[in-house]
């Protein structure tokens, strides 16, 4: 495994979500919305993530004029796993569980 | 549209207006993650939710630019996030210390000079800086402290303001309502007698009131005998070498000095008031601990005693009468003079709180003693001679002593004050000197990209050296104040605590004339000598350092392998 770290809940249920669609392109609203994160604390998670390299982002081109363009975020692939791997640790120690629409 | 739809959207217009401003001022390490916040405000469903949005991104902009305060403190002064400097000839020249560093250094040393030990000093080696002058703000510290005393109706500190002020009609006033509050302090109508800088006697009505309050009392008539006679009395008494018959004549002619004088003589007790005024400074400064030693103590240094000469000068007259009346034969009006003017100098001495007036009464019963011993001689009167000799040589021995003592260049306490003194202002300047290295360090290298961008390296080298060492030197500069001043600091404290007069009064005069040694310096007589020893000291100082470096600097290059 890669880098470890020292996982909040917060962050174990934004990389559930991101796990939950693998490949799929996800933006930060949605990301909240599946959460239950808000902006003030899903962001700095965002951040870290993608500090460690963990996060793919990419700027979507906003299809309405006018508007800016939007963030995307998806897990790297190596990312993946080691997000798979810190989850059930996770579990494991009883330190965080899914929320039950997920689970 | 209804009302509350109406008010909603006017609420998510305005967060999402604050989450755009907050976009723009946005850190630019991170900037981009602020417009991925911002960008998805547009999709919230609900004015609520803007909200929440909006305010989660402002939170997070709060944490950004705080991050990035910290980031940019923890880099040396003249830095940027950005990633630093460079100079035209490369990268630039950099302070070693970091932005934090400096500033916990100089908020260390401004937080001792906070401290009421710190303000106390500061204001009193200020004031040696100003040579002890009152200035405007010690004047403002005084009218605040007057108009809160008339509100109080506190007669004791409108007393101690009226003896202090410049403004003698704000004094008068101050005077007469402490005096209206309580009569006791109508001493203070003798004792307000500034002679800088304008000559400010008591008036004539002042002087009427406190005669008729203190009638056994010398002080009050010799303070208006002086102004009866003016410098008249003086210019005839030296108009020409030893005074002769017609100068006598002309003095005792003036017969409103000559009553005065003789009811002055005539009195039971001589008290210029002087321990009075100290047990009210005493009780002020112990309630007002923020005043200025200065403020505190000018109204002691120009308390008001009688004119010293005159009343010497009236000795010499009755003396002189008595001188006649010997040689007419009139033994016993002789003898009489020559007690009254003994007896005279006697209370002064016992009566006065200050050395000058104890010195005087002394000289005044010497010069009687001196005539008496011949009186008695002449007349055969050997137990009555050997009585005045013993008096006289009494008198000597305790005048030469209190001389010894007065003169600093024999008091111990005097002499450690002065030792201590330089050693405080060495501190204060070496304070005042890396205060002004560090501002002017930090402003130049802070400023030194953009405004000087061709400037000489070694002038951005200095710039750096006095951003690393400037606060350096300031805190160094405060602690060796702070500590060099507790024995000042002592004094003041024994002052205020103690109520034994004149030993108290005199340790803090030692103090503080201890304090005025150094400034003089600057502002005597030789101050260009003392000018030109501090230049040649600082570049000897800084040649060493020269070298020295110079030295290290070409042993270590030596030492590097090729």
């Amino acid at each position: 495994m890669g880098v470890r770290i020292r996982l909040s809940k917060q962050t174990l249920q934004v990389l559930d979500t991101l796990l939950a669609r693998p490949g799929q392109w996800l933006h930060g609203y949605s990301l909240s919305q599946s959460t239950g994160i808000p902006s003030g604390t899903l962001y700095p998670i965002l951040m870290r993530l993608d500090k460690l390299h963990w996060l793919e982002t990419r700027w979507e081109e906003s299809k309405t004029p006018g508007r800016p363009p939007r963030h995307l975020y998806r897990l790297t692939g190596t990312a993946r796993e080691w997000a798979r791997e810190e989850i059930r640790v996770a579990q494991e120690q009883h330190f965080w569980k899914p929320a039950e629409h997920e689970a | 549209m209804s009302m509350a739809t109406q008010g909603s959207s006017v609420t998510a217009r305005l967060a999402r207006w604050a989450l755009w401003c907050a976009v723009r001022h946005w850190p630019e390490q991170n900037r981009a993650w602020g417009l991925a916040l911002a960008a998805e405000i547009d999709e919230t469903a609900s004015a609520f939710e803007t909200v929440r949005w909006s305010l989660g991104g402002i939170m997070l902009f709060t944490r950004s630019v705080l991050s990035s305060a910290w980031a940019w403190m923890k880099l040396p002064a003249g830095s940027s996030l950005s990633g630093g400097v460079d100079g035209p000839g490369g990268p630039s020249l950099l302070p070693r210390r970091s932005r934090v560093f400096t500033a916990v250094v100089v908020a260390a040393a401004a937080a001792l000079l906070i401290l009421p030990e710190g303000r106390e000093a500061i204001r009193t080696v200020r004031s040696s800086w100003q040579e002890y002058r009152q200035s405007n703000s010690d004047d403002g510290t005084l009218n605040e402290l007057g108009v809160r005393a008339e509100r109080e109706k506190d007669a004791g500190t409108l007393a101690f303001v009226a003896l202090r002020s410049r403004d003698s009609r704000r004094a008068e006033d101050l005077m007469e309502r402490a005096i209206g509050l309580d009569p006791e302090f109508i001493w203070v109508y003798g004792s307000r007698n500034r002679s800088w800088p304008n000559s400010e006697p008591p008036k004539v009505q002042w002087l009427a009131r406190l005669q008729a309050a203190d009638p056994n009392n010398a002080v009050p008539y010799l303070l208006e005998a002086y102004q009866a006679a003016g410098p008249d009395v003086e210019k005839r008494y030296f108009g020409h070498g030893a005074p002769e018959d017609a100068d006598f004549e002309a003095l005792e002619s003036n017969s409103k000095w000559m009553e005065l004088m003789e009811r002055a003589y005539g009195s039971l007790r001589y008290d210029s008031y002087f321990q009075r005024d100290v047990q009210l400074t005493r009780k002020v400064w112990n309630r007002e601990t923020n005043l200025s030693p200065l403020v505190v103590l000018s109204g002691l240094w120009s308390h008001g005693i009688p004119n010293l000469l005159n009343l010497r000068i009236f000795a010499d007259v009755e003396i002189h009468e008595a001188q006649k009346a010997r040689a007419a034969g009139d033994l016993k009006r002789a003898e009489s003079l020559l007690n009254r003017v003994n007896t005279f100098g006697v209370r002064m001495t016992d009566g006065s709180e200050t050395r000058i007036e104890k010195l005087i009464g002394w000289a005044v019963s010497l010069k009687a003693d001196k005539e008496l011993a011949a009186l008695y001689s002449s007349a055969g009167k050997t137990e009555d001679e050997q009585r005045a000799m013993a008096r006289l040589n009494e008198i000597d021995e305790r005048a030469k002593e209190m001389r010894y003592a007065h003169n600093p260049a024999h008091s111990a306490t005097a002499l450690d004050f002065r030792k201590m003194a330089r050693l405080v202002q060495s501190f204060a300047i070496l304070c005042v000197v890396g205060a002004f290295a560090a501002i002017m360090g930090i402003l130049m290298v802070e400023l030194w990209p953009n405004r000087i961008p061709n400037a000489h390296a070694v002038w951005r080298k200095a710039a750096c050296l006095m951003a690393d060492y400037g606060p350096a030197a300031l805190l160094v500069g405060s602690v060796g104040f702070l500590m060099s001043f507790l024995p000042f600091q002592r004094a003041f404290e024994e002052y205020r605590a103690l109520s034994n007069g004149l030993p108290d009064q005199e340790r803090l005069m030692d103090a503080m004339w201890g304090l005025l040694e150094i400034p003089e310096y600057m502002t005597g007589a030789n101050a260009s000598v003392s000018t030109w020893t501090i230049i040649t000291i600082a570049l000897t100082a800084l040649l060493l350092f020269v070298l020295v470096h110079g030295f290290l600097h070409s042993r270590r290059t030596a030492e590097k392998p090729a």
